[in-house]
């Protein structure tokens, strides 16, 4: 398996289980009706890295992809960085 | 709206289970659950479209993670591909969440009216090409790929054709996207299975991968408008992630045919709803 495959994997796998993680305890604490600032900052935060994952992702492959030299492929992914960082412009201008 | 502020208990188990049930339907189909979770929680909950989409994003880019986490290095997704074609789809997204701040309910209620009549239809005709070279020394090409197929117990080597038809379809799958709050992979992957050359579950697997990238986009855009609200969006990713870990399960138990028409009937049916909405 190439290094890059296996670097998303690990990338993928760390934020689905500690983005679902604190949603989770901050969901059950905030029904519980228990400390409302902890739980909110717990789905906050959980929140963040869900949305974060993806775009971690992209920064890994074109990290990769400069180690290779694959300048294609840098540039391609350069771009997609640059999309995602116009839709976070986009949502606070 | 007071439905969409305070916590209640029975409104965050209610889209819990909604989430488990869009995600087990979802996976069971090969979709992001996103076609099922925004008309229940715009039709039965009187969500806006906005909110719904927002949420059902959030759970677009869970799924995406969690199914593709589990299958790197299986080599079904097809990466480079996926690099490419996600130039297209992030811009498609930019734009649709742009756009999706401007648009009228009505108007975005009669798309996902007509999206969801196209992908009934497309359930129904859905072709189902093998595409696979079983030779698995053949060139593959530049943006090809070649994985082990289960089906038929061998390595098996695809080209990919019509790069621009694929460009274009991931392009309009990234505008939907964000606009109607689903992954879009019910673009993708019946474009790149029919005309583009690939394997339908290397197809769905790159999308898969692609569609977290594409909903990021809108996502963010509706985070930051207000429209994601953490405390709504949570129960709605735990449900989709129980859904989808269950619904895989799940899948292979039941006959594909009539889950098909099962779901072009209730897709049917939401588009109905969706107009019948829109017009009020």
């Amino acid at each position: 398996m190439n290094r890059l495959e296996h670097a998303i994997g690990v990338v993928l796998r760390v934020g689905t289980v500690a983005s679902s993680s604190l949603l989770a305890a901050g969901l059950v604490l905030a029904l519980a009706g228990y400390r409302d600032a902890v739980a909110r900052a717990l789905l906050e935060v959980g929140l963040v890295i869900l949305l974060a994952t993806p775009a971690t992702r992209v920064v890994v492959s074109v990290v990769e992809y400069v180690r290779e030299r694959d300048w294609t492929f840098v540039v391609l992914t350069l771009v997609v960085l640059l999309a995602l960082g116009a839709s976070v412009a986009a949502a606070y201008l | 709206m007071s439905l969409l502020n305070p916590l209640n208990p029975v409104l965050a188990l209610i889209i819990f289970g909604a989430g488990a049930a869009a995600g087990g339907l979802g996976v069971a189909l090969g979709l992001g659950g996103g076609i099922f979770l925004v008309p229940f929680l715009t039709l039965a909950l009187g969500f806006p479209l906005k909110s719904a989409a927002a949420i059902s994003l959030s759970t677009v880019i869970a799924t995406s993670s969690a199914v593709s986490a589990r299958r790197a290095g299986n080599q079904l997704i097809n990466l480079r591909l996926g690099m490419v074609l996600e130039v297209a789809t992030t811009a498609g997204s930019l734009l649709g969440g742009i756009t999706a701040q401007y648009v009228a309910e009505t108007t975005l209620q009669r798309l996902f009216g007509v999206v969801s009549m196209l992908v009934a239809f497309a359930m129904i005709g859905r072709i189902n090409r093998r595409n696979v070279i079983a030779d698995p020394t053949a060139d593959p090409g530049r943006l090809g790929g070649r994985f082990y197929e289960e089906e038929s117990g061998g390595v098996v080597t695809y080209r990919v054709r019509r790069l621009p038809l694929a460009l274009v379809a991931s392009f309009v799958a990234g505008n939907v996207s964000s606009l109607l709050g689903i992954g879009g992979g019910i673009i993708k992957v019946p474009v790149l299975n029919a005309w583009c050359g690939m394997p339908l579950r290397a197809a769905a697997a790159t999308s898969a991968l692609m569609i977290g990238v594409t909903a990021t986009g809108g996502a963010v855009i509706y985070y930051g408008h207000g429209d994601l609200r953490p405390l709504l969006a949570a129960p709605a990713v735990l449900g989709v992630q129980l859904g989808s870990w269950s619904g895989s399960r799940l899948a292979e138990n039941t006959s594909v045919k009539w889950l098909k028409l099962l779901m072009a009937a209730l897709l049917t049916i939401v588009a109905v709803l969706m107009f019948l909405r829109s017009t009020r």
